[in-house]
Formats: structure tokens, sequence, C-alpha cells
């Protein structure tokens, strides 16, 4: 210990410039590989969570890219119309959320209302922390109570059994809404879309709908329901006699995708920028290694003197070995701290401007794929300080004592 | 040219710390020219773009590693030459613009890489202004080494 104190403070220290280049470095790094893991976790995240929908038969709709939506034009008859034909010829999973309303609660965060249907909610099996799950055939009446399920974040102010009455977005008439259960912390929706952008439920309110709810709901709950509605047990035919019908009553053109096309879809745009990420990354870290290694290898020039005097009077090299990994070990835990107080930040960042719908709970605000990608942080952080240490070793062994001692 | 402080691996070291440095804020300017359909690509890539200066600039500290171990190896040979006759106003001199020609070569470089790839030519000149800065600092710090 003493004379990794004495290494630290006379010889390392001494010369600051190196190791707060090193520092750098390694942050850049770090910085690099925790963006890269964290995004590709999220991605598979979002994945597997879509794969729930990728079963024989099912289509998920698509608004065409070239299809404009005039609000003027589509009536809520219209959409009503889809809905009877979609009632009386699919069995599909209806899931819409976004819909934020003032409901007063401890952490003052404006509230976002999901709406899904029976179908969406088996399909996603969603786990609870309290409670019971939800019941889809309640009678549709102003004087009876909507089961609903909040997230974490509503649990104190609105604990199992209790009620709320409120005038529910959607209906522009008020309603009392009875919390049948608290779902578990953190639990997120991922953008169909962009499977690694993230919505997590903890400020959020699950109301289920059935029929009767989608027929008393107005049009913004209507056709955002369609967007990306999930016909379940089909066929293409009959997904295309939809979107005709579709075409025909709100004048929306609307793709269906079935499942071996989303997969096609995953492999060729997500796997493919997944690969590309992962190149750059590696490009990135391997040009970072090469900067750090030289870095290293000036700091060796100019404090070889000081190693080769303590190697004479008998530092071994095993010792020297030993005081390089503590030493990177010390630079790579202060950057692992640095990573993980500027993500902390950002998470408690959500917190302060109050966005419900990234709002996370954890040690710092931290999830499970930041502490994912500090871990993988931490391994490449191994492997990069073996790599510079092993060659700095090598550099200080091929230099004899005598020649370093007069340097 | 005789008298320089630097030697060949010298020049060509702080040529290649000034090169990567030129070249990274332009990959990040070329990056910003494409239009990525994929939407995971550009968020990968908004990770870094939204840092770009503070990128860039953290990278540059390489330059002052090398100014810093470029005059800890040649501090004998100051003192040396100082014994000779020489002057540590002109060896500064000399180093200062040295270091000038060495930035100005590279800048330049750059300059027929933006011209060539349709970039702005005035992107790299914040870091030519702070190349500079490390250099009149690092010149100063020659004539700690006047007394060995």
């Amino acid at each position: 210990m003493k004379i990794f104190k004495f290494f630290i403070t006379k010889i390392f220290l001494r010369k600051m410039i190196f190791s707060i280049g090193m520092f750098l470095l390694f942050f850049m790094a770090n910085y690099t590989i925790f963006t890269t893991a964290r995004l590709i976790l999220s991605t598979f995240q979002g994945y597997q969570e879509i794969k729930i929908m990728d079963q024989e038969g099912t289509y998920i709709a698509n608004l065409d890219p070239d299809s404009n939506i005039d609000m003027d034009a589509i009536v809520e008859n219209g959409t009503q119309k889809v809905y009877d034909y979609l009632n009386n010829n699919f069995k599909y999973a209806f899931y819409t959320d976004g819909f934020i309303a003032s409901l007063p609660n401890n952490d003052d965060m404006e509230i976002s209302f999901s709406y899904m249907n029976e179908e969406y909610y088996k399909l996603n099996q969603f786990e609870l922390s309290q409670g019971t799950d939800l019941n889809f055939d309640y009678q549709f009446n102003k004087d009876k109570e909507i089961p609903i399920l909040v997230g974490k974040g509503l649990s104190k102010t609105y604990p199992v059994g209790s009620t709320i009455k409120i005038e529910v977005p959607v209906l522009e008439q008020s309603m009392t809404l009875k919390v049948q259960g608290v779902l578990k912390q953190n639990a997120y929706h991922s953008n169909f879309y962009a499977l690694n952008s993230k919505t997590y439920y903890n400020f959020s309110v699950f109301l289920p709908v059935n029929q009767e709810f989608i027929e008393h709901a107005n049009i913004d709950l209507q056709l955002n329901g369609l967007m990306d509605i999930v016909i379940l047990q089909t066929t293409k035919e009959k997904v295309a006699n939809l979107s005709e019908i579709m075409q025909d009553n709100l004048g929306l053109k609307f793709n269906f995708f079935s499942q071996k096309e989303n997969y096609d879809y995953f492999n060729e745009y997500y796997l493919h920028s997944l690969k590309i990420m992962s190149i750059i990354t590696l490009i990135l870290i391997v040009i970072i290694t090469c900067l750090s290694v030289w870095n290293a290898l000036v700091s060796i020039r100019l404090i070889l003197k000081d190693f080769t005097i303590n190697l004479l009077v008998g530092l071994s090299y095993s010792k020297l070995k030993k005081i390089f990994y503590s030493y990177f070990g010390i630079l790579f835990f202060i950057n692992l701290i640095v990573i993980f107080l500027i993500t902390a930040y950002s998470r408690y960042g959500n917190w302060l401007r109050k966005d419900a719908t990234f709002v996370t709970y954890g040690f710092f605000a931290l999830i499970g794929m930041d502490w994912f990608a500090l871990l993988v942080v931490f391994l490449s952080d191994i492997i990069i300080g073996m790599i510079i240490i092993e060659i700095m070793l090598r550099k200080i062994k091929k230099i004899p004592i005598s020649l370093g001692v007069l340097q | 040219m005789g008298r320089s402080l630097f030697r060949f691996v010298d020049r060509f070291e702080l040529c290649i710390a000034y090169l990567f440095c030129f070249s990274l804020n332009l990959i990040f300017d070329y990056v910003k020219t494409l239009s990525l359909d994929s939407y995971i690509l550009k968020a990968f890539m908004e990770n870094f773009m939204d840092h770009q200066t503070l990128i860039i600039f953290l990278f540059t500290f390489i330059v002052v590693v090398f100014h810093y171990q470029m005059l800890h190896r040649k501090k004998t040979e100051i003192y040396c030459r100082i014994l000779v006759g020489d002057t540590i106003l002109n060896i500064t001199i000399l180093y200062t613009l040295e270091c000038l020609m060495i930035l100005g070569f590279v800048y330049l470089l750059s300059i027929v890489i933006s011209i060539y790839l349709n970039f702005n030519l005035t992107s790299n000149l914040y870091l030519v202004f702070i190349f500079v800065i490390y250099i009149l600092i690092s010149a100063i710090q020659v004539r700690k080494y006047e007394n060995f």
C-alpha cells in the first residue's frame, strides 16, 4: 500500500497531464460503449415486446406514409362504421395512449391515460405489484365504476380499492374509476416503429375498453386506436377487405403487416442499423485504445527513470504490474462513477421536468438497462486496461535498467 | 530547421494529433449532412452530435499531452543549446513557428478535404484557435527549461 501510494502521488500525479489525458480518453471510450450497449439492449427489449404480436395470422396496422390525415374529413360515424366492421368480423387488440389528464398526485405529475381492450391486455400480460387483473366486461354506465390499473407513482395517492372521480379525457364526461391493481415499477411500452424508444407507465392509468366504451368515446380515441390496431387470427384477404373499408370510411390508406413481414423488416432495418452501430463503436474503441496506448507510452518515456530506479532498488515486475492494475483500476472506477452520475442526472432530469412518460424508479432513478450498460462498460474497461498495461510493461522490460536510470 | 527541437517522429506525431482532431470534426459535419432513414441510427448519432464541440474539445487534449511531453523530453537539449550560445527567445520563436507551420499545413489539408466534400470551410476554424492557444501556452513553458 505504501509503495502504491508513493507511485500514485510521486510518479503518476507528478505528471498530471498524462493522468488527465488517460482519464479523458477512457471517458470517451466508456461513454461510447455505454451509449451503444444501452441502445442495443433497449432495442432488443422492444423487439421482445413486439414479438408477442408476431403470431401466425396476426396483422399490425400501419398508416401509409403517403396518406395524409384530414381531420375535418373524418367523421365519428365513419370511425364507428370501421369499428362495427371490426367487431363483426375480427378479433383485434386495441391500444392507444398519451391522453393527458390532470389527476392530483404526490409528485405533481400530469397523468397519461392508456386505453386497451382485453385482447391487447392478454397479449401483453402486464405484471402487477398489487391488486388483481383488469376485467373488461363491466357495464358502461355513468353510475358504475370502471376498474383501472395505476402505475407505481400513483399507488400511494390512489391505493388499490380507492376510487377516482374524473372527467375521462376521451369520453368528455365524468366517470368513477376504481383502482383494481398497481403495475410493477418501470413497466414500459416500446414504440412499434422505434423499438429503442420507450414510454414508462409509472404515472399512467390503464383503462380497459370494450365495444360499448369505444362507441361512447370521442373521435380522437377511435382514430388513434386504429393507427396501431392488431388484427388477430385472420388472413391476408380479410385484412385487405378491412383496409378497403377503412379507406372508404376514413379516406386513409392503412397497410397491414404480417408476422413474417415484420420479422423481415426487423432483420433488414434494425439488425442492419445495430450492425452499423456496433462497427462504429468498435472503430471508435480501437482508435481510443490506440490513443490511450500512445498516451501511456509517452508517459513511460518521461517517468521511465522513476520506474527503473525503483526496479533497481528491489521493486519486482510483478509488483509493478499490480501497481499499474491498481492505478488503472482507480481511473476506470472514477470514470464509471462519472458515467453513473451523468446517467443519474439525465434520469433525474425527467423527475425535475415532470416528464411523466419517462420518469423511472430505481437507485438514483437508474433502471435495469442502465446497470447492464454499466456492466458492459466495466467489462470492456478490464479488456482495454489489460491491453494498455501489458504494452506498458513490455516497453519498460525492453529497456535495460541501467539505461533507464541514466535517462 | 537544423536548430529545430523537432525530429521527424515529433513532427509526425503532432501532424497525426492535429489531423485526428480536424478529421473528427469533419466526420461530425459529414454525419450531419447524411439523411439517415434509420431512427435507431439517428438516435445513436444524436448521442454524439449533441455534444460535438465538447467531444472534439476533450480530444484536443491529446495535443496538450504532445506539447507537454515534447518539452519535457527536450529540456536537456534546450539547456545545452543555451550553453553553446543559443538564446531562449530564439528557441521559443523557432518552436512556436514550427508548431504553427505544422498546424497551418494540417489545416490547409483539412480545407482541401472540406472543399472536396463541399463542407463549410470555417467549421474547423475554432480548432485552429484552440491549437494556437495551446502552442502559445507551451511556448511560454519553454522558458522553464532555461536553467537545468
